[in-house]
């Protein structure tokens, strides 16, 4: 259903509510724009832990490592390449848990509607972690279910603003876990901050903590006026200026409820849908 | 992993002790500090026939979620989600007891659960 999809202005608006509690909590969060455009994301440099090859005795391990661990599981079984195998096996040997600085963008995504969270990694010494450290380094939590498609999960991909290669999380599926949480919103006429929503799930697998203050301070985007927003049920209005005014909503109403959408799911290299209006405010509302 | 869905508090020979005793009456905190987990599943996601459960307070959600996997016997490509107050996500690092005191109600907290092949 067309309201898992979050268009580029709830986007902002999620981010801008989401960026005031970041600064009240000096959670590190801030607002990039790029330059000449309308354009921005949400970024956040953090130390976290991670698996990392040990380089001081030895150089350029060879990728054929002794040690399998048991839970690097499918890779074999799964994959058409082999080499993924050798190359992807949790090395007991040579890797260790080392500090890792990570640095994550929250981009918005025109062709899949959603945000995306694209990170870097370095060890303290600036080199970067490649593409297997980091998927020896996701949460344990999530680590059965990478190894059974890590290239459906975490890659390296052009960063989309900055031209720089940087590690992304997969979108493909972000309506999948949003789904749940946006048809109770809707069912149950209140609203959720689409962004704090979604990188509560997202956060974790690659080291990211979402405080749960975020969860119950962080307001929703303003709405369209034909629903008044019910107070939510979870989330008191935080004392900095909170914009969740009963009418004075920017978003044009797009008062029919769910478009038929016809389109269900952008195809992931398609041009976005115009946001500008079929959309309806993508988070639940049930108009009357 | 016990197949029982009645007693699952059997001991797991493989895991750690995982969350146990389901509760049909209301749980009374023993000394090792237990709430009560009331899990709801979503979607098509299959429903467990026993949904409340008493989970020590220390229990992380990560814990949680692998005990729901095992029992819903889950394949490898698919992953849990666990929802609070059906707006969020809780860090698989949370503690339940944490959840509880700032989510729960009546005294117990309500945990929507799904299964999907998210991520990619």
């Amino acid at each position: 259903m067309s309201s898992c999809f979050l268009d580029e202005e709830t986007f902002c608006q999620c981010c801008q509510l989401f960026l005031q509690h970041s600064h009240s909590l000096c959670d590190g969060w801030s607002w990039e724009q790029v330059k000449g455009s309308e354009e921005g994301y949400l970024r956040k440099t953090a130390l976290g832990t991670g698996r990392t090859r040990c380089n001081q005795d030895q150089q350029g391990t060879s990728s054929d490592q002794h040690q399998e661990r048991t839970f690097s599981l499918s890779f074999h079984n799964d994959d058409d390449d082999e080499d993924d195998g050798a190359v992807c096996c949790i090395q007991e040997e040579n890797s260790s848990s080392s500090v890792v600085q990570y640095e994550y963008h929250i981009l918005y995504s025109c062709s899949y509607q959603t945000p995306v969270l694209y990170f870097r990694a370095s060890t303290l010494e600036g080199r970067s972690l490649c593409l297997e450290e980091v998927w020896d380094s996701v949460h344990p939590n999530y680590r059965q279910r990478l190894q059974h498609r890590p290239w459906d999960t975490i890659t390296q991909q052009e960063h989309p603003l900055l031209g720089q290669s940087f590690f992304v999380l997969h979108p493909c599926r972000t309506e999948e876990f949003m789904k749940p949480v946006l048809k109770a919103a809707l069912e149950e006429h209140r609203q959720v901050n689409y962004i704090v929503t979604w990188l509560s799930v997202v956060g974790p697998v690659v080291g990211l903590d979402v405080p749960l203050s975020y969860c119950t301070q962080v307001p929703e985007p303003p709405h369209t006026p034909s629903s008044s927003p019910q107070p939510p049920s979870s989330s008191p209005q935080p004392p900095s200026s909170s914009p969740q005014p009963p009418s004075s909503s920017p978003q044009p109403p797009s008062s029919s409820p769910q478009p038929p959408s016809s389109s269900p799911q952008p195809p992931s290299s398609s041009p976005q849908p115009p946001s500008s209006s079929p959309q309806p405010p993508a988070l639940g509302t049930k108009p009357g | 992993m016990s197949d029982n869905a009645e007693s699952p508090t059997e001991t797991q020979k493989d895991e750690p002790p995982t969350p146990q005793q389901p509760t049909e009456d209301s749980g009374t905190a023993d000394e090792k500090k237990k709430i009560d987990v009331l899990l709801k599943a979503v979607g098509d996601t299959p429903i467990m026939k026993t949904k409340k459960w008493s989970v020590e307070k220390g229990r992380t959600v990560q814990s949680l979620s692998q005990f729901i996997s095992r029992f819903l016997k889950m394949e490898a490509n698919e992953q849990l989600f666990i929802y609070v107050n059906q707006s969020f996500s809780p860090s698989p690092d949370q503690e339940v007891g944490v959840l509880f005191e700032c989510f729960g109600s009546d005294g117990k907290l309500v945990l929507h659960y799904c299964k999907s092949q998210a991520w990619g």
